[in-house]
Formats: structure tokens, C-alpha cells, sequence
């Protein structure tokens, strides 16, 4: 086992004493512990002090020597950067040179004659422990790279300023770097750090003009606490100048959230805040600075309410599964041909929660997967009843998330439920939002045939709202396409539009892909629609999304015009 | 002669010198060097031309030599004088005094050489 001796580094001491009967007594004392070297005079100890400079553990230094006293070696060392952090205990048989000894940065005494060695064993031992727990939190102190406050300090001494000087009313500033992995990883680690340093000394400079501390709170977020300025763009402007000069073939951007001060909210909380509103315009940048401000405050706390009311809201069914029809427009009539399951919260106090309220909220923590859950048993249940009350199929689509993905109980899950509510595997699709296949599309990949190979259709939602590529179709295991709602939203006004819906009709025929279109309102888009050869509408045309016991008026409408 | 016994001749403080030095080898490899190390001299030679400033330093000098040799009764004087010119202290000492002290001290350091010769020629 290593042991805390095999840690320590070896520990030099330099002796400086004209008489070497002094050296030799202290020699012999220390001589089992440390390491000496001795000088004889003060200019002979300057020089062995530059030499050792770094690995110098404690200098015993006499005060009354020839060519060059202890006084003056004191002296030089005070005001040398790299001298004055090594202690000093003085030599000294004159009670009266000890106190200018200590003024002058002295640690300790020790006086002549040597006669009782324990005492100053002790003594070196204790002032070299000292000296190297000051250097260990100095060191701890500050961020090396920036010189900027460590995180952990920062805190302390923003609460202490919180607590003591509350009148100062500071402000908290969180200052990010846009992408710095992606700087990092193509300009390499010494480029990402000069781009750190840059950014720490011109905070330095700032906080040189105003009241304030600083850290580097993680790689590449920086935090100040400072009094109120009076123009927060003015300020991240001029940071931004400032990296905008490291490198004309880099282009690097920082954003800025601010949670200004608020009476009785402790540092710790601010900085959150002020890291929210940073968050907030991640990658804006037009408008990179975000102040904290009640909306947002007011947001957070709807958010942590719903957070922490997910699971009881799913126990109590306050979360309901509502169910949108697809018809199937090249019959006459259209034909009800399948559903999309779609999450409501019936929240007892706030009422209906829109989706697009707390679905991001939970695909951005992982809880996305408790509610994904929870919508494939209600919805294969679903199925099941209305197979067994009416005796149709009517396949209902889910949504299947990144998180879920990643899950590596996800098949064993959908096959029980599955096999749980005695249904097929075509009763119920999977869709995958386009965004889905652009990030890590291999894990995506692997788990999608896996489900196909089952027998789920896997549908492809939101095609064409972000950054599809045709080429994308050609390799995605997909099954239908459902056309983003923007596509059909002005077909009947534009030519245009209309056109790029035909084209996405056609490539999908030309892959063998259904298409879903999204959104239809109008009798007129319907028209269009079936004009061009698609295949499945969905929207307010024919229904918007409905509770089962609605939905079932739906099944039974059908059900009579098949019975004619 | 021993070393101790060298000590008990001279009316030296053994067991102080041991105490500083800690070993005997290094008490006596001092102890021989102490006929030519210069601090006694130069005290006297301080003493010699008054100097109040040399007179302090010298002394201060001698005090912790000595002290550390266990030469109790010179480092005792050397104290002596020192502490009379130690920079800012109000002399209580005639000329004549310190000249006795003085005197003292070279005929004590005088005979102490003589004791330490002997020891070494063995």
C-alpha cells in the first residue's frame, strides 16, 4: 500500500550560518529527515535559494553573518515572486533581532545555542507542514489554466461576500464558450486553452475595474459575482471582441446568462439561475444573452412541479392517452385505418397542460421513457378492448424516443406488452421523429430493425421539419413517412408547396413508403391530397385527437357504413 | 586523554556539547578546529580598538561558538559583552571593565587551547 511518506516529495533544507559549527549542529539534528545544504553567508544562501528555488522545503537562516546579513537575505527574498513563498526560521541568540526577523517575513526562531534538538525538529517540522498546506490550497485555490477562482472557493467566498456584505447587492453572471468541445476537438487541447486563458484574463481585467470574484465553474463556464453593471450586452460584447481577436480561422462565440440580485437568494441558487438563462440561448447567436427574469422563474417552477408530479399524475390517470384517427383517403368514403396515441395531462389545478409544455421538459431529463411507457400499455390495452368490443384492428401508432433507445430493456418491454394484451405486432407502430435518425443514427439503427424484425412498422414522424435528407430514406428502416404539417398547410395556396408534396409523394412511391400527411384541415388540402396519391390524412379535417370514449363513436360511424 | 576528560581539564561543559552536537565525533572534530577558529581573536582584536559595532558582532559571534562547545565560562563572558554593546542598550560597563573581561577571556580561551593541543597530539 502506498503510504503518505512515498507522496511527499524529498524535503530540502538549506543551513546558512558562518560558523560551520552551527551547520554541523543543525545538520546533525535535521539530518535523518531532511536533506541539507548549507551557505555560509547571505549572498552565498541567495544563491543556493535560486538554484533550489522550486524544491527548497525551509531556509534556517542566521541573522548576523559577514558580506551578506539575514536581514537582507530576508529582504530579497520578500520581494521575489518565486523566493517568497519558501519560510524562513531565523538563527539567533538576540532576543531583540527576533521580532524584525518575523516583521520581515520570518515563520520562526530558533535560538542559540542548539540545546534541546526535539525543540527544533518540531519547529522545522511544523513550519514546512505549514508552509506546504498554504501552497496546497493556494494551489486549490485558483484555476490554474485561467487563474481564476476554483469552483469550491468561488462558492465560499460568494456566500461569505452574500452573508457579510449584503449591501453590495452582486450580481450573478454565468459566460459560456458556444461548441468548445467542438473547438477543442478540431483546433486541438493547447488551442481550447488559450482560448480559456484569453477568456480568464479579460475577466480578470474587467473585475480589475468593478467590484467582483470570479471561477472557472467547469470546462468552459465561467462564473462572476459582481455588482450590478449597467449594461450586460455592452459586457458580453466586449468578451466577445476579445475572443474574436484569438484567431481569425476560428470563430468562437460566448453567451451570457444573468441572474441579477435578488434580496435573500443565496449565491448558489442565483448561479443556477443564471446558468438557466445561459441555457436558454445555447447556440443563439443573434442573441446570445439571457437575463434571468420572473417568466423564466416562474417556468422553473412549473417545471420542477411537473417533475416531481410525473409518476403520481400517471398513477392517478391524470395523464390520459387521447387517440387522432387516420383515414385512409383513397376509398369513397375515406376509411378510419389506424390512430396516433398522443399524450394529455389533465392536470386537477392548472387544467389541460399542453403537450408541448412538459414532453421537451421530460425528453431533456430521461423521463420521457416513464411516459413513453405508460402511453404503450394504456394504448395496447387500447387496442386490445376495441378488438374484443367490436372485433375490428385498428392499429395504433406510438411514440418511440431517443431515450427509450438507449434502454436495453426496451424490446424485452414492448414484446411483453405485446404479448401481455394478446395482440399482434402490426397493432401497434413505433414512430421516430425525424431528429431522431441525425444524432447517433447507428444505436437508432440497430434497434429499429430489431423492432421490424419483430414485426412493428416503424413510422418516420415529422419528415421534413429538420434536417432530412432524401438520402436519409434510403437507408432508414422506415415504413411510412409522415409528412410534416407545414407541407400541407399552404398547398392550396402555393404552387410551390404543392409541388414539394407531389415530390415527396413520388420518391416515397418510388421506395415503397406510405405516407401520412399531418395536419389537414380543409376539404381543399383533402382534395390535393388525394389528387397527388397520398394515402393516409390525419388532422382536424376529420378529427382532432379525442378520448377513447369519443374515439368509439369514430369505430362505430365505421362500422355502420361497412354494414352499409 | 579522552574527550571527556579533555573537557574536565579545560572546565568545559561536555554534556552541553553533546546535547548541540549530538555526536561525539562531530564534538570533536570542533573542538580541535576551535584553536584556529577565529571568533575568540577577533573579539579581541575588537576589544583591541573599541569598536563598539565589531565589539557586538564579535562577541555575538563567540557567545554561540562557545555555547555550542559547552566553553560555558567564555560563552558566558562573550554573553557578558555583548550584551553591553548590543546596538540600543545603555552601556554599564567601564573601559576598564570590558578590558578586564577582556583579559579574562584570553587567558581562559588561552589556556583552553593549551588543554586542546594537548588532546590532540594525544
Amino acid at each position: 500500500m502506498i503510504n503518505s511518506k512515498q507522496i511527499q516529495r524529498p524535503k530540502l533544507v538549506l543551513v546558512v550560518d558562518d560558523q560551520e559549527i552551527n551547520r554541523d549542529a543543525l545538520g546533525v539534528i535535521l539530518e535523518d529527515d531532511y536533506e541539507i545544504i548549507c551557505a555560509s553567508d547571505g549572498s552565498e544562501a541567495l544563491k543556493e535559494i535560486q538554484a533550489h528555488v522550486d524544491n527548497l522545503s525551509i531556509v534556517l537562516l542566521d541573522l548576523m553573518m559577514p558580506v551578506m546579513n539575514g536581514f537582507e537575505v530576508l529582504e530579497r527574498m520578500a520581494g521575489d515572486d518565486r523566493m517568497k513563498h519558501i519560510p524562513v526560521i531565523v538563527l539567533t541568540a538576540d532576543k531583540s533581532a527576533e521580532l524584525r526577523a518575523l516583521q520581515m517575513g520570518a515563520a520562526d526562531f530558533i535560538t542559540k545555542p542548539f540545546d534541546v534538538p526535539e525543540v527544533i525538529i518540531a519547529r522545522v517540522a511544523r513550519i514546512i507542514e505549514l508552509s506546504e498546506g498554504r501552497q496546497l490550497i493556494s494551489a486549490a485555490e485558483h484555476d490554474p489554466v485561467t487563474l481564476l477562482y476554483s469552483r469550491n472557493f468561488f462558492f465560499e467566498y460568494a456566500n461569505r461576500l452574500h452573508h457579510y456584505s449584503p449591501e453590495l447587492h452582486l450580481d450573478a453572471v454565468v459566460l459560456d464558450i458556444e461548441q468548445f468541445h467542438t473547438i477543442n476537438a478540431v483546433n486541438g487541447r493547447d488551442f481550447g486553452d488559450d482560448v480559456l486563458r484569453v477568456v480568464g484574463a479579460e475577466i480578470r481585467d474587467f473585475l480589475s475595474e468593478t467590484e467582483g470574484i470570479a471561477c472557472r465553474f467547469e470546462a468552459d463556464r465561467f462564473e462572476i459575482y459582481c455588482v450590478p453593471q449597467p449594461d450586460y450586452q455592452a459586457l458580453l460584447e466586449r468578451f466577445q471582441r476579445r475572443v474574436g481577436r484569438i484567431s481569425p480561422n476560428v470563430s468562437i462565440h460566448l453567451r451570457m446568462g444573468v441572474n441579477p440580485w435578488q434580496e435573500g437568494v443565496e449565491p448558489v441558487l442565483m448561479f443556477d439561475r443564471a446558468r438557466a438563462a445561459s441555457t436558454m440561448v445555447r447556440g443563439n447567436y443573434q442573441s446570445p444573452l439571457m437575463i434571468y427574469d420572473e417568466d423564466m422563474r416562474m417556468r422553473e417552477l412549473r417545471d420542477r412541479r411537473f417533475l416531481n408530479e410525473l409518476r403520481s399524475a400517471i398513477q392517478t390517470r391524470q395523464l390520459r392517452v387521447f387517440y387522432q384517427p387516420k383515414y385512409d383517403i383513397q376509398c369513397d368514403p375515406p376509411r378510419l385505418s389506424s390512430a396516433e396515441a398522443l399524450i394529455r395531462w389533465q392536470h386537477p389545478e392548472l387544467g389541460m397542460i399542453s403537450p408541448g409544455d412538459f414532453l421537451p421538459l421530460f425528453e431533456g431529463n430521461g423521463l420521457i421513457g416513464v411516459v413513453d411507457n405508460y402511453v404503450w400499455q394504456v394504448a395496447a390495452a387500447q387496442i386490445a378492448e376495441w378488438r374484443k368490443k367490436y372485433g375490428v384492428k385498428l392499429p395504433v401508432s406510438v411514440n418511440l424516443s431517443r431515450n427509450d433507445v438507449f434502454d436495453p430493456t426496451l424490446i424485452d418491454r414492448l414484446v411483453r406488452i405485446i404479448e401481455d394484451n394478446g395482440l399482434d405486432y402490426s397493432d401497434m407502430k413505433m414512430e421516430v421523429t425525424e431528429s431522431a435518425y441525425t444524432e447517433k443514427a447507428n444505436d437508432l439503427l440497430q434497434v429499429v430493425n430489431r423492432l421490424r424484425q419483430l414485426g412493428f412498422e416503424i413510422e418516420m414522424d415529422d419528415f421534413g421539419s429538420g434536417y432530412s435528407s432524401l438520402n436519409m430514406l434510403s437507408y432508414m428502416p422506415i415504413d411510412v413517412l409522415k409528412m410534416d404539417m407545414k407541407f400541407v398547410r399552404n398547398i392550396e395556396s402555393s404552387e410551390t408547396d404543392l409541388r414539394l408534396v407531389k415530390l415527396i409523394l413520388d420518391i416515397a412511391k418510388y421506395l415503397k413508403l406510405r405516407v401520412v400527411a399531418e395536419g389537414v384541415e380543409t376539404e381543399g388540402q383533402l382534395a390535393l391530397l388525394k389528387d397527388s396519391g397520398c394515402d393516409l390524412v390525419q388532422g382536424f379535417y376529420f378529427s382532432r385527437p379525442l378520448p377513447p370514449e369519443s374515439f368509439e363513436k369514430l369505430i362505430e360511424r365505421e362500422l355502420e357504413i361497412e354494414r352499409g | 586523554m579522552t574527550l571527556r576528560e579533555l573537557y574536565q581539564n579545560i572546565g568545559a561543559d561536555y554534556d552541553q556539547a553533546l546535547r548541540v552536537l549530538r555526536v561525539e565525533k562531530l564534538v570533536d572534530k570542533h573542538i580541535r578546529k576551535f584553536v584556529n577558529n577565529g571568533v575568540v581573536s577577533q573579539l579581541l582584536e575588537a576589544g583591541a580598538q573599541m569598536e563598539s559595532a565589531r565589539m557586538f558582532e564579535a562577541a555575538h559571534a563567540a557567545k554561540g561558538v562557545c555555547g555550542n562547545l559547552g566553553l560555558t565560562a567564555l560563552s558566558d563572558m562573550a554573553s557578558q559583552l555583548a550584551e553591553e554593546y548590543r546596538p540600543g542598550n545603555a552601556r554599564h560597563m567601564s573601559d576598564e571593565d570590558v578590558k578586564a573581561v577582556l583579559q579574562r577571556i584570553e587567558t581562559v580561551h588561552d589556556a583552553m587551547a593549551e588543554g586542546i593541543r594537548q588532546y590532540i597530539e594525544g
